[in-house]
């Protein structure tokens, strides 16, 4: 508590000559009873635990101390009444008196000349409680100075809340404690409740918002004993302001919480008096060595009994969460005048809507008893998510009744696959960590996804992680929400990463899976989180591909760390088998930005910008490989390593007995292909090839194979035809025709002269959406096309206007091509970034055909308004020569230009 | 007495020092770092965009030895940092003329 600045209330610095004209107290005899009645306290703590008893037990004695102390220093007596009282305040007025606390004291007068006749005697009852072992904190003031709240010393009107007579004038007490502090606390509950929000919200930001520390201060983190006190005060604040007396805090709060705060506070404050035993001075941070010790000796537990350390801080985390949940309720509820800051908080009413409604900034389900359905509970937490906005207290504890019913227990009562579909979305929503801490909180989270449980409040100990391993989880899903909004280098750039990757809910889900095996049996938690994660996965409904993307992510989840921090990222053979470890871009952006999450959940200093700038460059390596070496692995059909492959697409076709056919078609295709595709797609293909052999033999020259379908939002073509000049142009002219804006696209080719090209598009004028009927006619149009029945051959410029993406104002985004001999053996490979819109692909492709290059392979993305796209070529069956390499790539500046 | 200060790559330093340990020496003081010699910064192109590191990653290895053991020690680490490209490091060697263990005051090799 800060001392007021008015003399004299530092009684520390009173003159040295005053000692001369006070009485000396007997200091040697008081002493012996301090030591004695310390001694005492700390033998019967040690003896039974009881933190209680310890600490009203010192207040009584620190009572006592000032009562014989202010006898002898003032003079007081039958024949001489007290003209000040002395006020215990803080810690020390709630009769809690920790070990090593400050005994903070109030020395009130009722007016001027009372204070400065009782100056001498006040700087020496200082110096006699610092004599007798007490780290006294004297304020001195008026009455009326109590009587004024002060802004920039909030501190000491709430350190009144806590007053309580000690000894001196008793009638002089009572009116701060009955009327002075009553009037104050009504007229100013606005301000002292937002000075209380302000004071945790700071003391709460140096503990980075968590109470999941490894090694926790017992006072001031999150869920520590002050958060307890601000719920003391704030309540006091209510009753005061409401009713003009203190009642017991404890009668205002909701009795469940009541009592579980009660037992967290009896538990936490067990481990705060053991400390200050422990370590003989105020230090609240319970360090690795401090939890075995108390563990074992059971400090806080039921008859004190030993606990292994890991069950022991459970326990802990259990109770500060109380703690906290009080503390937010507390606080939540205490009446304030309207600010403007209420103002916004009402306006965020408005997001209620029939199910769930939002009243001061705190989620509230209308319908309590709906609860009980699986989905309408999972509802809650979308919405949670959604807004970013905590449930209230109430509505959280009708939850923890339906989680405890006998409907819930012991299994999901609801369709998992179902529950899986709601936890994807709640993880991709803004509010996800809100949500997802909010489900974790009540058991919803375990009660989903059980394999969670075994990391609840898991402590593991290593010299960099600071919080326990669910708090690491929940932070790292936060850390890549919060890149959202990250405009500042180094996060921006793997903010255009995740802008990017197509499927951001199973990276979120594997984020959420990823450590799960640090609190499973075994010394290697990766193979034990996968195996998790798979059990998981399957529960949940994912689809073979989801699953095996969400296991190479858990699996590789070290890798990309481990390789910036071990090896040499400049050295391309590094490079390369990190590279063919990842095989595809989009598992590459994936990786990088869950490595990016978990480093920076270690510890707030863990991603240095260096750091950051190493798992970039490593990224851009890695990219840059993928699309330059796409023709230099291919499949060999008949080799052994592929053998396994193709036994795995047998098992999703229906054409499982042509394992000859299959290697064939396979045979030549980069391994990339196989990444790309999931086995039963890649059997697809395949029935689709072989489909397209049978219309050839039958004598049918003009045949192609296309399908369609939509997929998140966007539709996918894939193409199988046999390979002829100016096809890929075709293709590119034909969706274009139908007014699709091509956003990605793959085309390769195996050993036998088969294309398969793949095309991602959106729908711009909505045509296959609002008439499902084209669909048909579209399809009819690119098999035309590949098969060479018809040709398309238009000019790009006479294609529809641009519209969306293209019709943007032009940006100042140059037109970049490179040109690479070096990085394929049999090829040239060509690189463009240029602004994307509508045609430029068809225009690209058509110039490369003008040019008389085969499209041995291509790649092609779209960032925002950027078109990525890499071609492997040749002409004649060779590479292209510098001239012809040069010449090409004028005539695409020249191009592009005109479009 | 010997101070060596070996700039090694960060990929190296575990065999580094399983090799001094094997030769018997293990006290060490490791560090991070970043450098600029011979080899220039790295400039990866991205999409059309140049991304730059002027300072490379290095570790750091500290170590102090008696005189006799100097040229064993300089030997292994030549041998276990090498990889024959540029960019290897360098090693430097300075005298040191005392060492004091802050626990019990000792002086001198014992003290190492």
């Amino acid at each position: 508590m800060k001392n007021a600045a008015r003399a004299p209330c530092d009684f520390r610095s009173a003159p040295f000559l005053l000692r001369a004209v006070t009485p000396a107290p007997p200091l040697e005899a008081l002493r012996s009873v301090c030591d004695a009645g310390r001694e005492s306290i700390r033998g019967d703590f040690e003896a039974r635990g009881d933190s209680l008893a310890a600490l009203a037990a010192r207040s009584a004695l620190a009572d006592r101390t000032l009562d014989s102390l202010a006898a002898v220093l003032f003079s007081t007596g039958p024949s001489r009444p007290a003209e000040f009282s002395l006020v215990a305040i803080g810690g020390y007025g709630r009769g809690a008196l920790f070990p090593c606390s400050d005994l903070d004291v109030l020395l009130l007068f009722a007016d001027a000349r009372a204070a400065e006749a009782a100056s001498a005697p006040g700087a020496a009852l200082v110096r006699a409680l610092w004599d007798l072992g007490w780290r006294a904190a004297v304020t001195s003031r008026l009455l009326e100075e109590c009587d004024r709240f002060e802004q920039d010393n909030p501190e000491f009107t709430i350190s009144l809340l806590d007053s309580r007579f000690v000894t001196g004038d008793p009638a002089l007490a009572a009116s701060l404690l009955r009327k002075i502090l009553p009037a104050l606390v009504s007229r100013e509950q606005t301000a002292i409740v937002r000075a209380l929000g302000e004071m945790t919200r700071e003391r709460h930001a140096k503990h980075g918002n968590t109470l999941f520390h490894l090694e926790p201060n017992l006072k001031d983190a999150p869920g520590g004993l002050r958060d307890f006190d601000v719920a003391c005060w704030a309540t006091a604040v209510h009753e005061l302001s409401r009713h003009r007396d203190r009642a017991a805090p404890e009668s205002g709060w909701a009795a469940l919480l009541g009592e579980a705060a009660g037992a967290a506070y009896r538990f936490i404050a067990a481990a705060r008096v053991f400390l200050h035993f422990h370590n003989g001075r105020d230090d609240n941070r319970l360090t690795y060595d401090l939890q075995e010790e108390a563990s074992a000796r059971g400090i806080g537990s039921p008859g004190g009994s030993p606990q292994p350390v890991a069950d022991w801080m459970r326990s802990y985390f259990r109770h500060a969460r109380a703690i906290s949940r009080l503390a937010k309720r507390a606080l939540d509820e205490a009446p304030t005048r309207p600010t403007l800051y209420n103002a916004f908080e009402d306006w965020r009413a408005r997001l209620s809507n029939s199910d769930f409604s939002v009243h001061r900034n705190r989620a509230y389900c209308r319908r309590p008893a709906a609860l009980e359905d699986p989905a309408f509970l999972l509802s809650l937490y979308e919405f949670i998510a959604r807004h970013g906005i905590e449930p209230a207290l109430d509505t959280e504890s009708s939850v923890e009744r339906v989680l405890a019913s006998p409907g819930y227990a012991p299994a999901w009562p609801g369709d998992p696959a179902a529950a899986g579909v709601s936890l994807r979305r709640i993880l991709t929503l803004p509010g996800a960590g809100v949500s997802l801490r909010a489900m974790h909180r009540v058991g919803l989270l375990d009660a989903v996804l059980p394999e969670f449980r075994s990391v609840d409040s898991l402590v593991l100990r290593d010299l960099y992680h600071r919080y326990t391993v669910d708090e690491h989880t929940l932070l790292a899903i936060e850390a890549l929400h919060a890149l959202r909004h990250s405009a500042a280098e180094p996060h921006r750039r793997f903010a255009e990463i995740l802008a990017e990757v197509e499927q951001p809910d199973l990276l979120y889900l594997s984020l959420l899976l990823h450590d799960v095996g640090k609190g499973m049996p075994g010394d290697e938690h990766v193979s034990a989180s996968v195996e998790a994660a798979a059990r998981a996965t399957r529960r949940l409904g994912l689809t073979p591909y989801e699953r095996d993307l969400v296991a190479f992510l858990i699996r590789n989840h070290l890798e990309m760390s481990l390789t910036v921090q071990r090896r040499d990222i400049f050295d391309p053979e590094v490079v390369r088998v990190f590279s063919e470890l990842v095989g595809t871009p989009e598992r590459l952006k994936m990786l990088c930005l869950l490595t990016y999450a978990d480093i920076r959940s270690v510890n707030p200093e863990a991603l240095t910008p260096f750091k950051a700038e190493m798992l970039w460059q490593l990224y851009a390596a890695a990219a840059n490989y993928l699309s330059r070496s796409v023709d230099g692995a291919r499949i060999a059909g008949g080799a052994s390593s592929d053998r396994e492959l193709i036994e795995v697409v047998r098992g999703s076709s229906a054409l499982a007995s042509l394992a000859k056919p299959l290697a064939a078609f396979l045979d030549g295709f980069p391994r990339r292909y196989l990444k790309l595709h999931a086995a039963d797609e890649i059997a697809a293909h395949f029935e689709m090839a072989h489909r397209l052999e049978e219309s050839l033999v039958a004598g049918e020259p003009h045949a192609a194979e296309a399908q369609l379908r939509e997929r998140r939002g966007q539709y996918e073509i894939t193409v199988i035809a046999r390979d002829r000049p100016r096809l890929f142009a075709g293709l590119t002219g034909a969706l274009t025709d139908w007014g699709m804006n091509i956003l990605k696209a793959d085309a390769f080719s195996n050993r036998s002269g088969l294309v398969l090209d793949t095309f991602v598009f959106d729908d711009l004028y909505g045509t296959l959406t609002l008439n499902p009927e084209e669909r048909g006619r579209l399809l009819g149009d690119v098999e035309d096309v590949a098969s060479g029945r018809s040709r398309h051959d238009q000019p790009p410029h006479r294609h529809r206007a641009p519209r969306g993406a293209g019709a943007r104002s032009r940006s100042l985004l140059p037109t970049e091509i490179r040109v690479d001999n070096s990085c394929s053996a049999t090829s040239t490979v060509l690189e463009l970034v240029a602004r994307d819109r509508p045609g430029l692909l068809h225009l690209v492709s058509e110039l490369l055909a003008d040019a008389d290059c085969n499209i041995e392979a291509a790649l092609i993305d779209t960032q925002g308004e950027k078109a990525i796209d890499v071609f492997y070529l040749w002409r004649r069956g060779k590479k292209l020569d510098d001239a012809e390499a040069e010449s090409l790539r004028g005539a695409l500046l020249h191009g592009l230009e005109q479009l | 007495m010997t101070k060596i200060e070996a700039i090694i790559q960060t990929s190296r330093f575990e065999s580094v020092k399983d090799a001094l340990k094997e030769a018997g020496i293990e006290g060490m003081t490791v560090t991070d770092v970043r450098g600029l010699g011979r080899q220039k910064g790295h400039t990866e192109v991205y999409r059309g965009r140049e991304y730059s590191m002027d300072l490379l990653p290095r570790t750091k290895v500290e170590l102090v030895v008696p005189d006799r053991l100097v040229d064993t020690a300089v030997e292994v680490i030549l041998k276990s940092a090498r990889t024959g490209k540029i960019g290897d490091g360098k090693i430097f060697l300075s005298k040191i003329d005392e060492v004091i263990r802050i626990r019990n005051e000792e002086r001198g090799e014992g003290a190492l």
